[in-house]
C-alpha cells in the first residue's frame, strides 16, 4: 500500500469515490479474483475483501490516478498476503516446467512448433480456460493483465512489484507455456504435427 | 513509410528482432507508426505473418472465453453494506 502522498477526502467524497470509481471496476476484479483462485467462494471473499481494504485505505488513492489498476494491485496483494497462506492447498508450482524454460533456449524462440491457426478455430471455450488456467499463477496473472485487461507495461510492473523488463520476459514465456498447453489439446483433438 | 526507417529502432541505434516487434505488438506496447511499420513488415516476413496471426488469435480467444465469470448478484450489496457499517 503506497502511503505518500495522501488525499484528505471528507466522508461523502469517500463514498463517491467508492461508488464512481471502484464499484464499476467489479466484474474485471471479480473475474481477476476467479483467474487467481479458481474457486467461485474464493474469489468472492477475495473481491470483498480488496474492496474494503481499498475504503479503508482511501485515503492513498490519489484523485485522477488509475482506480483499476490500484484495486488489481490490492486485489494481488490481498491474494499472496492471505488467501495463499490460508489456502489449504499449496500454490501448486510445476517447478520442472518453468525451470526448464527458464533454461531453455525455447524461450527466445519465434514460431512455437506445431500449433496451427486452423486447430485453434475448432478449440471450445473449455480448452482456452483450461489451458490459461492450468499455467503458473504468475504465468497466468500477466497473460490476464495484458490480454485480458490491457494493462500496459508500466502499470502491470506496479500491478506486480517487479520491473518493466521482468513484465516484457514473463509474458513471453506466458504466451509460449500457453501455446505448448493449447498444442497438447490440439493433438487430442487430433491434429498432427505438420 | 520506407522499411528503412525502423520506428522500433533503440535510441542508441541497435536494431530490433522480429520476435521483438511482434512482442510489443502482442503486449500492447506498439505506437501507432510501428504498427504500420509491422504491418508491412509482415509482407516481406513469412515467419512473423505465421506467428502475428496465431498469437492474435490466441489472445482474440483469451479474451473471448476468459472474461465474463459472472459476478454473484448479492456480491455489490454485501461490500456496500459493509462499507456503509465501516464508514
Amino acid at each position: 500500500m503506497e502511503e505518500t502522498p495522501r488525499e484528505k477526502y471528507t466522508e461523502k467524497e469517500k463514498v463517491s469515490v467508492f461508488n464512481n470509481e471502484f464499484l464499476p471496476h467489479i466484474n474485471s476484479m471479480y473475474n481477476f479474483g476467479y483467474r487467481l483462485t479458481l474457486d467461485e467462494d474464493d474469489a468472492k471473499d477475495l473481491v470483498q475483501d480488496t474492496y474494503l481494504k481499498a475504503y479503508r485505505f482511501i485515503e492513498s488513492f490519489q484523485k485522477g490516478t488509475n482506480a483499476k489498476a490500484w484495486l488489481f494491485r490490492i486485489l494481488k496483494n490481498s491474494f499472496i498476503n492471505d488467501y495463499r497462506k490460508k489456502s489449504k492447498e499449496p500454490n501448486k508450482v510445476d517447478y520442472q516446467e518453468v525451470e526448464s524454460y527458464y533454461n531453455s533456449d525455447d524461450v527466445d524462440r519465434q514460431i512455437t512448433t506445431d500449433l496451427r491457426v486452423e486447430s485453434l478455430q475448432d478449440m471450445i471455450g473449455d480448452e482456452i480456460s483450461n489451458a490459461l488456467n492450468s499455467l503458473d499463477v504468475d504465468f497466468r496473472t500477466v497473460i490476464i493483465l495484458c490480454d485480458l485487461e490491457g494493462f500496459k507495461y508500466d502499470e502491470m510492473a506496479k500491478i506486480l512489484d517487479i520491473p518493466i523488463g521482468t513484465v516484457r520476459s514473463r509474458l513471453h514465456r506466458a504466451r509460449n507455456l500457453l501455446k505448448d498447453k493449447l498444442s497438447v489439446y490440439a493433438k487430442k483433438m487430433g491434429y498432427k504435427n505438420p | 513509410m520506407s522499411l528503412l526507417d525502423n520506428p522500433f529502432t533503440s535510441p542508441n541505434g541497435k536494431k530490433i528482432t522480429c520476435l521483438e516487434m511482434l512482442q510489443a505488438i502482442l503486449d500492447g506496447d506498439a505506437t501507432e507508426e510501428q504498427q504500420q511499420y509491422f504491418r508491412k513488415h509482415m509482407d516481406e516476413c513469412m515467419p512473423c505473418y505465421r506467428s502475428h496471426e496465431l498469437d492474435m488469435q490466441i489472445k482474440q480467444l483469451i479474451k473471448s472465453k476468459c472474461c465474463g465469470d459472472h459476478v454473484p448478484p448479492d456480491l455489490v450489496e454485501k461490500i456496500k453494506s459493509q462499507v456503509n457499517s465501516i464508514s
